[in-house]
């Protein structure tokens, strides 16, 4: 899949399997089903067309195909391809969001720090720890 | 299944899950906290800690360490569990494994040298939801 794995391994979350809680751990994160909760990984996270998140998500780069809801940090890039939807708000050092994707929400670029690191909700100390 | 990750380098466990597309895969640096369900099959290498209801195959590979509640139609587990193991078809214990706690299921085998601390409680699948077999005829 489009995405590089120097930090190893690709976990997959299957078309047919929900997750609800918390995924954490230092590797790529493929989702095909449904997770709802915490993923933060010091890798990418994919999600496929069949895929649903519904999560705050923390990864390196994340790459959407199909629907993500939540508080989203990329520290890398967010990309939001043309079958995904994404809802919600979204930090990210880039973005690419291409023509047909749903892209509904607040964006953040990280590194703007007077924009990064204001708390945006009453949920931001979940975001640290 | 075709599936079993015994002594398999872990890229090559991905790899297999992968190609079927209905095997979940958790890898050695991934944790997982909370609950699991849904039907297919899943290969865990990380930990998990919490509850795990599938209508499929569990495979629980080492370095896996998992705690808590456990449901599966089959179980097989080279790595660490504790808590409670129901299987609605059979469980299996390879030789690296480490169970404590409670298992509940029909059909069990244990490779010489698997460590299992606890309770077997064997049964008939009473709740009705397994695939239509009948593994009272030999």
């Amino acid at each position: 899949m489009a995405k590089d794995a120097s930090s190893g391994t690709t976990s997959l979350v299957s078309r047919p399997v929900v997750v609800e809680g918390e995924i954490s751990g230092e590797e790529n994160l493929h989702v095909d089903g449904r997770v709802k909760g915490v993923i933060r990984l010091a890798g990418d996270l994919f999600v496929g067309a069949s895929g649903v998140v519904e999560a705050e998500v923390d990864a390196r780069s994340i790459v959407i195909q199909g629907a993500v809801t939540g508080k989203v940090l990329a520290r890398r890039q967010l990309e939001v391809q043309p079958s995904g939807r994404f809802n919600g708000e979204a930090t990210a050092a880039s973005y690419e969001i291409r023509q047909g994707a749903v892209f509904e929400g607040v964006s953040r670029m990280l590194g703007s720090k007077s924009q990064a690191e204001k708390p945006a909700a009453s949920a931001d100390p979940e975001l640290k720890k | 299944m075709g599936i079993f990750a015994k002594d398999k380098p872990e890229a090559a466990v991905a790899d297999a899950a992968r190609s079927n597309g209905d095997t979940a895969f958790f890898g050695a640096k991934l944790a997982v906290k909370g609950k699991i369900s849904g039907s297919g099959n899943l290969i865990v290498m990380g930990r998990l800690e919490g509850e795990v209801d599938l209508a499929g195959e569990l495979v629980v590979a080492p370095p896996a360490v998992l705690n808590g509640d456990i449901r599966a139609v089959t179980l097989a587990v080279s790595g660490s569990v504790t808590g409670t193991l129901s299987a609605r078809e059979k469980i299996h214990l390879e030789k690296s494994a480490v169970v404590n706690g409670r298992m509940t299921t029909p059909r069990i085998s244990v490779v010489d040298g698997a460590t299992f601390n606890g309770e077997i409680e064997m049964k008939k699948p009473a709740d009705g939801g397994g695939p239509p077999k009948r593994p009272d005829q030999k």
